[in-house]
């Protein structure tokens, strides 16, 4: 562990661990038991309070939850508090791992960070009663400063820190009551948007160095693909051009500035090695996948509730329908960059956009042939993320670059690499079925996805075979409604596409498959669908409030306008539950969505407007995919390389009011980050079958006729 | 060759390719680094600048198009801008990458149009795109921007 002292960066300030309990998948499977993450908190000689920590800022607003969280139980003024990210070590590591994900950012950070910040303050109030032979109780920290009513005498903290860094830190500190707290539970202003809107240079892309030159990538547009060579002499006559260098999966052309080094990537003459999977297209990988829905084709057991056969049996009638969503893309605004800069001493400093650090550190290492110690990953603010910067397979061919060149460079892709390297939302395939008894209730559920395995692609150590793959049956797994039976399993359908979470990972498609099919069975049993997961629900009070509360706020079984229709959703995903209800027509063939409300029960709040930010933006992204996004896959690459074929959701698409509630149910703190996404898909869907009377089994709308 | 640009009301002379797009004069030549590159084919609107007051994307306007021409960028609003207030009274970034190009953008439809519908609001900043789905708070920091503009004026001498 890294001692107090390293994270002291004048002398006479106190620090203070903050200690997170984050369990990993691997160890409950174990049944092993917490591991724990560390921030460290320090007050400086100067009063400025900063939190060094692994959490990377994305635009989801973690590093405000933070700062806010710390002034509240400390006592300080928020503009005092900053949150940088820490470079990688040891105390900030999960399964000797640096990242951010799993819309951990506030909901396992909350606690950990208030028990720090009492601590910090115990330890200030008595350095300060000690100092003025005065009771600690009768001693307050507000604003910044120590102060004791009964003889006026007040101490800032930062001249207290060095007194206070001497003490030591009490076990269980008083947490400040809720009315106390100045921020939580307010509206305050981000920490990191002032630069944003002035325009000031926070991302890695605007990272200058000196003497930087900088380098663009031409890769194998096949998947995988290596180069075989290129003809050097290609690029000569571009002026401003200085060299091209073979790098992991193909070539780097440097310029002595952006537009050369562009110019030289197009005249590059480049030639990659030919791959097994040179014809694949994306009607070959559904065919497979939907192979794969046949009962003959082994699958993995995922969960098993009561006994379906005998349920199916039984039934009055057995509904079901097969489900297709295609490979999604990640599509953040900052296309992929860093800056490589190599020292007097050999030590590579790395600005990146990432939201694993070790990962990306480690790659940088093994690339350069150097121990990671010799790697210094310093993380900007992410121009986007969304699980794309979760990978690390932009910095390898960067710190290749910089080695040939010996000069500091500043790598990056083209938003044609950007939507052609993949590490895709996976593609998958589902074959639902409901057994129905007389009454037209549900009697049973069987769930069977196929698709590629999303952990075998990402993950460096694979899944091995007859494992299930966690994403393609998540959300349907852990489904809260419970019909007698209910059978879920998954067939693995290996393809050679990368593949990496995309916001919300699993529950994007599985939302859709769930969420789209109990509106087809409330369809066939000519049932409410509101009614029928009221009643798949009955048994748990928490989720009927939810669907209560959007149905009635949303205005369920009200008349609408001629030609509008009402569709709603329910999704569960990291924490949170989530209901959301679209009202939506038809114009010239194409959907709009007027209204979307959402009901959120993440447990409890930090940041309310942070919430209703997260909703909004996790209800655009959602419908932006379901509208038109689709990475097409020919001759083993990707067709869409760009926003003119790959089009995100623009102004005019986009709900024209979106209502968020939220439901403080005091339950264990949910994810806000990625739970809005899922339902809003098939909220939307089901708002158009209602419409139309037609189901829609595949996605994007965009491939469907609404004449 | 040697081109002069007036960026911000200032001259500045570069030694550049005349075809190079205006995004690249402004970020690697003269170290104005808000506009931002997002597709290289005017398709996203990360890159929008003022040319004559026109909202443009510039990574797709060759230098030799613009070498007379008044160009305006986020660092010309100095931070003052109206619309850059109402941006953070409604928190509109996330991520932020987009942001300077929507702001941009936002400026030019509320000099073309200072009290513009919501259609025209969502017609008017259809050309530039945000992962992060802020739309829903451009609109309202649209609308913030034109009520305190048109207040500020009408309450002008």
């Amino acid at each position: 562990m890294i001692s107090r002292r390293e994270f002291v960066l004048g002398s006479g300030a106190l620090a203070v661990a903050v200690s997170v309990p984050l369990r990993s998948y691997a160890a409950e499977k174990a049944g092993g038991g917490d591991e724990f993450v560390t921030a460290y908190l320090e007050i400086a000689a100067d009063g400025r309070v900063t939190l060094h920590s692994p959490t990377t800022e994305m635009g989801q607003g973690t590093h405000t939850g933070h700062a806010v969280i710390i002034a509240d139980e400390l006592g300080v003024d928020l503009e005092r508090v900053s949150v940088v990210t820490a470079e990688p070590a040891d105390p900030f590591r999960r399964n000797g791992q640096m990242g951010s994900g799993g819309s951990w950012g506030v909901r396992f950070w909350y606690q950990p960070l208030r028990k720090a910040s009492a601590q910090a303050r115990e330890v200030l109030v008595a350095a300060a009663a000690a100092k003025w032979r005065v009771p600690a109780a009768e001693c307050v920290l507000e604003h910044g400063e120590v102060v004791h009513a009964g003889s006026k005498r007040r101490a800032g903290i930062g001249a207290l820190a060095a007194a206070a860094a001497a003490l030591p830190l009490p076990a269980e500190p008083a947490l400040r009551p809720r009315s106390e707290l100045r921020y939580t539970g307010r509206n305050v202003p981000r920490v990191d948007l002032g630069p944003k809107v002035r325009g000031e240079p926070v991302f890695a892309s605007d990272v200058e160095r000196t003497g930087m030159v900088f380098a663009c990538a031409v890769l194998s547009p096949v998947f995988g693909g290596e180069l075989e060579g290129f003809d050097r002499d290609s690029i000569n006559p571009v002026p401003g051009v200085l060299d091209a260098v073979a790098v992991p999966g193909g070539a780097a052309v440097v310029g002595t500035h952006t537009w050369a080094a562009m110019r030289g990537a197009e005249a590059l003459k480049v030639r990659f090695k030919p791959t097994p999977h040179d014809s694949l297209d994306s009607a070959t990988i559904s065919r497979q996948m939907r192979a794969a829905l046949a009962p003959e084709v082994s699958a993995v057991e995922a969960r098993r509730d009561g006994d379906w056969a005998a349920v199916a049996k039984a039934a009055a009638r057995v509904v079901s329908a097969d489900y297709e969503v295609p490979y999604l893309s990640h599509a953040p605004m900052e296309p992929w960059n860093c800056t490589v800069e190599i020292d007097g001493d050999g030590v590579i400093h790395i600005w990146a956009p990432v939201q694993t650090q070790d990962r990306n550190r480690n790659a940088a290492a093994a690339a350069a042939g150097v121990p990671p110690e010799k790697v210094r990953l310093h993380t900007t603010l992410l121009g986007g993320g969304f699980g794309r910067r979760l990978g690390s397979d932009g910095i390898a061919a960067a710190v290749v670059t910089a080695r040939a060149v010996k000069r500091p460079v500043k790598f990056f892709w083209r938003r044609e690499e950007e939507f052609g390297q993949g590490w895709y939302r996976p593609a998958q395939v589902a074959r639902m079925e409901a057994a129905l008894d007389a009454e037209g209730h549900v009697t049973g559920l069987r769930v069977r996805t196929a698709g590629p395995a999303l952990s075998n692609s990402f993950s460096a150590q694979g899944l091995p075979a007859g494992q299930l793959d966690g994403s393609s049956v998540q959300t349907i797994r852990e489904s809260r409604y419970k019909p007698s039976a209910f059978l879920v399993e998954w067939a693995r359908v290996d393809q050679p596409v990368p593949m990496a979470p995309w916001r919300s990972v699993g529950a994007t498609q599985n939302g859709y498959f769930l969420e789209s099919f109990i509106d087809e069975v409330a369809r066939a049993a000519s049932r409410d669908p509101y009614e029928l997961r009221r009643e798949l629900l009955a048994h748990d009070p928490r989720a009927l409030k939810v669907i209560e509360t959007v149905t009635k706020a949303a205005g369920w079984g009200k008349p609408l306008p001629a030609g509008r229709a009402r569709g709603m959703a329910f999704v569960e995903s990291y924490g949170s539950l989530c209901a959301e209800v679209a009202e939506v027509s038809l114009r010239d063939g194409r959907p709009v969505v007027h209204r979307v409300v959402c009901a959120l029960d993440c447990g409890s709040v930090v940041l309310p407007d942070g919430v209703r930010s997260q909703v909004e933006g996790g209800i655009v992204q959602g419908l932006s995919a379901a509208m038109g996004e689709a990475v097409r896959i020919e001759q083993g690459r990707a067709a869409d390389r760009n926003f003119d074929t790959y089009p995100l959701l623009r102004f005019t698409e986009s709900p024209e009011r979106i209502e968020t509630i939220v439901i403080e149910s005091g339950e264990t703190m949910g994810g806000v980050g990625e739970p809005p996404l899922p339902p809003i898909a098939p909220a939307v869907v089901n708002a158009l079958a209602a419409l139309t009377g037609k189901p829609i089994r595949e996605l994007p709308l965009s491939r469907h006729s609404f004449a | 060759m040697q081109i002069t640009l007036k960026v911000n009301g200032q001259v500045r002379s570069i030694d550049a390719d005349p075809d190079m797009p205006l995004l690249w004069a402004l970020r690697d030549f003269l170290g104005l680094k808000g506009a931002k590159y997002g597709c290289g084919i005017a398709a996203c609107g990360a890159c929008t600048v003022q040319v004559n007051g026109r909202a443009m994307r510039s990574c797709v306007v060759p230098l030799k198009s613009v070498a007379n021409a008044e160009i305006r960028s986020i660092e010309g609003l100095a931070g003052q801008h109206p619309v850059q207030q109402a941006w953070l009274e409604e928190q509109v970034p996330q991520c932020g990458y987009c942001q300077t190009g929507q702001i941009m953008q936002a400026v030019t439809l509320l000099e073309q149009n200072p009290n513009p519908t919501r259609e025209e609001i969502r017609a008017g900043m259809e050309g530039v795109l945000c992962r992060c789905g802020t739309y829903p708070r451009i609109e309202a920091a649209i609308r913030r921007a034109a009520d305190a503009m048109t207040t500020k004026k009408a309450g002008s001498p």
